[in-house]
């Protein structure tokens, strides 16, 4: 028997190879149900016009009851994007990817949340622990428990 | 009460002690006056007297063992070698061992840590243990010694594995922490930054109680419920699986359905409808969303004016909340050290009640 996660993450990647990605998302490798990885991009105003990111998702087994695991990519020359929510390490404070991770949300639901909020982003600068957290981080960014509020990490 | 109110000394029970002031300070335990405040760390009372005996058992040449045994900082003071088993048994198996010798006035001690298990096929049980000790001589090597050392390595690779647990932990060098102890500067941060973070509430998950009460669905033909979807799953409701599970529809308070073997494991983990976040239990106060209503018309639309998380006057909830979430262990803590989550203490009872993983020289063992 395929386990929940398998088919329920099968049936994503069908629907987003049917239906395709919303603008500025687009799927770069999802080989196997473990790691998945996207582009991503804000349309239109924003701090972060003609940059682009790309986002990795890491699945487990429990997944979608535990959330999957999700960071911008800093190797290859790529970078995670200036904001106060994105440390330099591709770690991303969001409560959605924590605590308020509900097994309703989806691989794209977290894409288009992480862009509405670069586009919502008014001041590119990193969290102001980042020095401290990136030296200690853990490599899976869910190792961490972030402290969630509306303005600071 | 503060830890940085000076401690004093008794000299007369020569211990710490938190003097009464009868208004003069006197010792709590045996009223005596001659006590001494420990304010000045260069003139310690502690030490007065008790200069430290180290020539004796040579305690200093303990600790590079011990690192050279757990591979911290392999010495040269210690041959290290590999034995397939201790003289005087022939037995086969081929475990690694530690061998070393302290040399002092009265000659010279060898000690094997490790090598095959010459105790029997499996560890005694500390009363096991004691029914020896009472006829026994003081110097019966039987509980000192290399025999102890050997009981104790024996525990580590015996059946139950759990002490190897303990230690596997304890000593996870990669993160400097044994126990409450930290081993380095880096180690000390990460529980700071642990510390600051801890505040992060967790999600309280549903009780047994509260999940064996809800409503369930065998699926028939023509229930409406086949029109919905299960929104973990996202599939829709149908009578065309192979699994029985998947035809057992469990219905949330606030409506929304869902399969029985998607709902249960997300509940465990939180008290949450998925959907709408309706609280099956009162969640800690970040989770600003809306209380459990009794909305028992079963209309899905709830007040809008739910946005404070605790209702005032429900002191109980409240409580509630506190205690769920501190009865909560974390199932990811930070630094890397995840494997340290601990059952809840319900949990653990049962395990300890099972026997199954029995542990010698538990309390249990002990009659």
């Amino acid at each position: 028997m395929a386990s929940i996660s398998a088919r329920r993450l099968a049936k994503e990647l069908h629907e987003i190879q049917t239906e395709g990605c919303p603008v500025g998302i687009n799927l770069l490798q999802a080989d196997d149900f473990a790691a998945w990885q996207f582009t991503i991009e804000v349309m239109g105003e924003s701090l972060y016009q003609g940059e682009v990111f790309t986002l990795l998702f890491r699945f487990d087994k429990h997944y979608p009851i535990s959330s999957p695991a999700v960071q911008f990519v800093v190797t290859d020359g790529k970078t995670s994007p200036v904001h106060p929510h994105v440390y330099s390490n591709g770690h991303i404070c969001a409560s959605i990817l924590g605590n308020e991770w509900s097994p309703v949300l989806s691989v794209i639901a977290v894409c288009l949340t992480l862009q509405s909020m670069l586009a919502s982003c008014k001041k590119k600068e990193r969290p102001p622990d980042n020095d401290r957290y990136v030296r200690h981080a853990p490599d899976n960014p869910k190792k961490t428990q972030f402290h969630y509020d509306g303005n600071s990490p | 009460m503060s830890q940085r109110e000076p401690l004093w000394y008794c000299h007369e029970c020569g211990a710490e002690t938190r003097p009464l002031m009868i208004p003069d300070p006197a010792c709590a335990s045996c009223h005596g006056s001659f006590v001494e405040k420990m304010d000045n760390p260069s003139d310690d009372p502690r030490g007065f007297g008790h200069p430290l005996d180290t020539e004796d058992l040579g305690s200093d040449v303990y600790i590079p063992a011990l690192q050279s045994l757990f591979g911290i900082s392999p010495s040269r003071n210690f041959e290290r070698e590999h034995r397939g088993s201790l003289g005087g048994h022939p037995e086969t198996g081929s475990a690694p061992s530690v061998t070393f010798s302290i040399r002092n006035d009265n000659g010279v001690r060898t000690y094997t840590f490790g090598g095959s298990n010459t105790l029997g096929g499996r560890p005694p049980t500390m009363s096991e243990f004691n029914r020896r000790g009472p006829g026994a001589d003081r110097l019966d090597p039987g509980i000192n010694g290399s025999l102890m050392a050997q009981y104790l390595m024996t525990l580590l690779g015996g059946p139950t594995g759990s002490l190897n647990e303990i230690f596997a932990r304890g000593f996870g060098a990669e993160n400097g922490r044994m126990g409450d102890y930290v081993f380095n500067q880096e180690a000390l941060d990460q529980i700071i930054t642990q510390l600051m973070e801890s505040n992060a509430h967790h999600p309280v998950p549903a009780t047994e109680a509260i999940m064996e009460k809800l409503p369930r669905e065998v699926l028939e033909i023509g229930s409406p419920t086949l029109q919905k979807d299960c929104a973990v799953c996202k599939e829709q409701f149908s009578l065309e699986t192979e699994d029985p599970e998947e035809q057992v529809v469990v219905s949330l308070p606030c409506t929304h359905p869902f399969h029985e073997s998607c709902i249960m494991p997300w509940l465990k983990s939180s008290g949450t409808c998925p959907v709408c976040r309706h609280q099956l239990i009162p969640q800690p106060e970040h989770h600003s969303q809306p209380g459990p209503s009794q909305n028992t018309s079963g209309n899905d639309r709830r007040s809008p004016s739910s946005r404070s998380r605790s209702p005032g006057g429900d002191p109980s909830g409240f409580l509630q909340s506190l205690f769920g979430s501190s009865m909560r262990f974390d199932r990811s803590s930070t630094g890397g050290n995840s494997s340290s989550s601990l059952a809840p203490p319900d949990q653990r009872n049962n395990t300890s009640s099972r026997g199954g993983n029995h542990v010698p020289g538990g309390w249990d063992d002990l009659d």
